[in-house]
């Protein structure tokens, strides 16, 4: 089996960083943007299998990044977690209509956002597989 | 009078003849039995007529005291009022003069009851124009717009607010309807007040956006019916209360919990993931473990700094701020801040630049609070900041205005002109740059109150879109300060 491709996108370096170690640590391939745009652009590009974003960024938020990769062919089923430091940030209304598999609020752990990869990429298979 | 005087006339020409008849015959007959009789006859017709005369004269004087008597109540209803027509002389006039006085009585008792309804009314109008003068006093003082309506929509009375707000001239715009004075683009309020006031409810509340003298506010509208003796309704009135400002300031307020509550994860979710990492043995090698152990460290500054910001905003507006001022030089100042934000700088790949010392630039400040200002202007100036561009501090000495001047230049993404002048308020953050970073909309204001406030400095700012901002202030210098207190 490949190793997993995750997207992780976040302003916040430090963040970017310790995901991108935890994830790498685990087996994942990780690549790293810091904001929406840059995201988009990678996601098209290097055919991530999950991407893990947060919320406020500057240029692009997590939000608008989500609808835009909802609205290309290529990007449209891969799957997003959105972490937020807002409580609220989105309804769950738009959470349905992005698909967002889920949202995590900040401080997050490390190792509880590992196991929701995990979660997500095995039923992502199971669905493939059937 | 003329009656009676006739009658003695003719009373005295028959006497005077029957005499002169009398004596005559007598004086022709006199000695004779005829002579006799006529005297006789002269003499009882003498009596007779004396007689008659009496009568007459009872009569006369009769007729004339009736007269009389008639005449003087005559003249005492021309003259007096007040005075009764005293009882006497004949019964008929005595009776007609009872009932003349009862009638008279009657009417005074009814003309003194009128005049003491009369008086009751002049206090009551008196009184109810006091009630009007007080209302009107009230109404014109009053800050927020008032509008009395009557039934009919039409304008009864409002206040000089109502006018500016509605831009009529109340004066020439009374009794005319609501409608006609109010142009169309705030119709919807017309409408509301009219079915206000149809709906016939004691009072209805509504927000309502209308534009005063070209700006745009937001208004709490309150509308009361008037109602009459009998509980109809007769009017309405309607006060809009500005809360433009309130809603503004909820609006910033909740910005701000959004805000700091954001900014406070953010360091937070950093330390919560690192500490989780070393403590799960996910740093592998020792110079991992320092590096995760420095982000921490780092990360719980930057609370700290919040946090301080937080709270000494509200300590600085309370004013229960304990402010120790001692004599420093602010280059170095600046240099140790320097030291601070280089990290953040080279992780955002922005070059800090700064000068070299001088000598002579001591203020009298607290050390504290000056270090934040710095770091609070130096920490904007890289956030607002795009990769590859750089942030120079410059400190001068003008010694002709005893004064140092610090300048934070930064080539970011600038501020536009309207906006410049709120860049200082507090939770104010610059509508087209809030995606370019993360703010409490705290930091600007924190460096205006410790400068000015607490140091009776300057704060300063220029921008240019897309250029970059420089951002500073002035402190007198300490040995300027020194001089004055001689």
């Amino acid at each position: 089996m490949s190793e997993k491709r995750v997207l992780v996108v976040d302003d916040e370096i430090h963040i970017v960083h310790v995901v991108a170690i935890k994830l790498r640590n685990n087996g994942y391939d990780v690549i790293t943007a810091n904001n929406g745009a840059e995201a988009f652009e990678l996601a098209c590009r290097e055919d991530p299998d999950i991407i893990v974003t947060d919320f406020q960024m500057p240029v692009m938020t997590g939000l608008e990044l989500a609808r835009k990769l909802r609205e290309t062919e290529a990007t449209r089923d891969i799957p997003v977690i959105l972490l937020t430091a807002r409580s609220f940030a989105i309804s769950q209304e738009q959470q349905d209509e992005l698909q967002i598999s889920e949202c995590i609020s900040k401080p997050f752990s490390p190792k509880e956002l590992l196991g929701s990869i995990e979660d997500i990429l095995y039923q992502k298979e199971l669905v493939a597989d059937n | 009078m003329r009656l009676g005087r006739n009658l003695y006339v003719i009373v005295t020409v028959i006497v005077t003849c029957s005499l002169l008849v009398g004596g005559l015959g007598a004086w022709q007959n006199s000695g004779t039995e005829e002579g006799w009789s006529f005297a006789g006859l002269g003499l009882i017709v003498l009596i007779c007529y004396l007689l008659g005369a009496v009568g007459v004269v009872w009569l006369g004087w009769y007729w004339l005291s009736l007269a009389g008597r008639i005449t003087s109540i005559a003249g005492w209803l021309k003259k007096d009022g007040q005075a009764r027509i005293k009882p006497g002389g004949n019964p008929a006039i005595n009776a007609l003069s009872e009932a003349i006085n009862e009638r008279f009585d009657a009417y005074t008792n009814h003309i003194s009851e009128l005049e003491t309804e009369i008086k009751e009314l002049q206090i009551q109008i008196q009184l109810s124009q006091r009630r009007e003068k007080n209302t009107e006093a009230i109404i014109y003082s009053i800050r927020d717009a008032v509008i009395v309506i009557d039934e009919f929509d039409k304008l009864l009375m409002a206040n000089e607010a109502a006018g500016r707000l509605f831009g009529f001239d109340f004066q020439n715009s009374q009794h005319k309807l609501l409608g006609e004075l109010i142009s169309t683009d705030k119709s919807k309020f017309v409408d509301f007040l009219s079915r206000c006031r149809k709906s016939k409810g004691r009072a209805t509340r509504q927000e309502m956006k209308l534009a005063e003298e070209g700006r745009p506010k937001t208004f709490d509208c309150i509308v009361s019916c008037v109602y009459d003796q009998r509980e109809q309704v007769c009017g309405a009135v309607a006060v809009l209360h500005d809360i433009t400002r309130e809603k503004e300031i909820s609006r910033m307020k909740n910005d701000f919990v959004s805000h700091v509550s954001h900014e406070l994860k953010t360091p937070l979710a950093s330390i919560t993931a690192y500490s989780e990492m070393l403590a799960d043995g996910e740093a592998g090698d020792e110079e991992t473990r320092k590096e995760f152990y420095s982000v921490i460290q780092n990360q719980a500054k930057r609370l700290n700094r919040l946090i301080e910001d937080v709270l000494n905003t509200s300590r600085i507006e309370s004013g229960l701020i304990k402010v120790s001022k001692e004599p420093v030089s602010l280059t170095i100042l600046i240099e140790e801040q320097l030291q601070m934000i280089r990290s953040f700088a080279e992780e955002k790949n922005v070059e800090v630049t700064g000068q070299k010392p001088i000598v002579f630039d001591q203020v009298n400040v607290d050390k504290d609070m000056i270090s934040q200002v710095i770091v609070n202007l130096l920490s904007n100036a890289v956030k607002y900041t795009h990769s590859g561009g750089s942030v120079k501090v410059e400190t001068e000495v003008d010694e002709i205005a005893g004064l140092t001047r610090v300048r934070v230049t930064d080539t970011g993404v600038g501020i536009p002109e309207s906006e410049i002048e709120h860049v200082f308020d507090k939770f104010y953050r610059v509508g087209v740059n809030k995606k370019q970073a993360k703010g409490t909309g705290l930091g600007l204001n924190l460096v205006k109150q410790i400068v000015e406030k607490v140091h009776n400095g300057r704060v300063f700012v220029t921008s240019q879109i897309g250029v970059g901002s420089t951002f500073g202030f002035e402190l007198p210098l300490a040995a300027r300060e020194k001089v004055k207190a001689v």
